[in-house]
């Protein structure tokens, strides 16, 4: 965590925002960013909450005006961000209608014979460990690339559970999902980017 | 009895520790007789290792530098409207 900001040097800093001064914007962008990111991966994809937090910088131009300082700025910005991430969830759960009674990937599930043996099994080991993958740019980008195409919900369990290694209930929660309904996004999720590394180990394409 | 496709659709609750002991005992007893979904739980473990380690460490310049754009064209704008706010 980064050292607070003096309380004085905040005021004056807060009085030339409010003026439009554009140095103070690249002091205040510099300082708060970093902290402001880390919040909103908790709820989103890293291009997502890179995303949320280039608007809510935008937003602070014209809203600046009503913080009233009750709060630091730190925690004023900490909080837009958060809502705006919720808001975002929110509207992206009514927009994907998730399967819940499906467990299995559609294109996992054609790979079994009718019955029940695979049909077209997996056909290598992902042989090299998840740091020595990740250092391909061309896998990281592919990745990054796979989860900007999962519906919101899924890869948002995925990100929060996986990558922030957040406990099952609080997933639950920022997401308002069952924890059956956890389990199923977490394996869809999974189930994609297996897929994913699969076709990138067996062509080298995306 | 375990079928393949039966052991894909609960293959994360296994590697996560989520089933009963009586699941758990049966998967156990397909993965010893079938190597495919041998690799696929090994797989399938791997891809979700690579989520953990991709979020880390991504660096913030080029952001810091997209939201000054955006910040500067912002600014530009209000003061070009004559200081008009929302
Ligand atoms: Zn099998």
């Amino acid at each position: 965590m980064s050292t607070s900001v003096h309380p004085e040097i905040e005021a004056s800093l807060i009085d030339n925002l409010r003026q439009g001064d554009a140095t103070a914007y690249k002091t205040a962008v510099r300082e708060y960013s970093p902290g402001m990111l880390a919040v909103a991966r908790f709820y989103l994809d890293p291009s997502s909450a890179e995303e949320i937090v280039q608007d809510c910088w935008v937003t602070v131009i014209d809203a600046i005006h009503k913080f009233e300082g009750r709060s630091g700025l730190k925690t004023w910005l900490h909080r837009i961000v958060a809502n705006r991430c919720k808001n975002r969830l929110r509207t992206s759960n009514r927009e994907v209608a998730t399967d819940f009674s499906e467990t299995l990937d559609p294109e996992l599930a054609s790979r079994f014979n009718s019955n029940g043996r695979w049909g077209v099994p997996p056909k290598l080991q992902f042989h090299e460990s998840a740091d020595t993958l990740m250092e391909n740019d061309a896998l990281s980008d592919c990745l990054d690339k796979h989860l900007s195409n999962l519906p919101e919900t899924q890869r948002s369990a995925l990100m929060l559970y996986e990558a922030h290694q957040h406990k099952s209930e609080d997933v639950c929660n920022i997401l308002d999902v069952s924890a059956s309904n956890l389990r199923v996004l977490l394996h869809r999720g999974r189930q994609k980017i297996f897929l994913m590394v699969e076709t990138f180990q067996e062509t080298g394409e995306c | 009895m375990l079928m393949c496709k039966d052991l894909a659709e609960i293959a994360s609750d296994y590697i996560d520790d989520e089933l009963t002991g009586r699941q758990n005992l049966s998967v156990k007893m397909h993965l010893m007789m079938c190597r495919h979904c041998r690799t696929f739980i090994g797989n399938l473990r791997a891809s979700t290792d690579l989520l953990k380690v991709h979020s880390s460490g991504q660096e913030n310049e080029e952001l810091i530098r997209k939201i000054d754009e955006r910040v500067a064209e912002a600014l530009g704008a209000r003061k070009s409207e004559g200081g008009v706010r929302e």
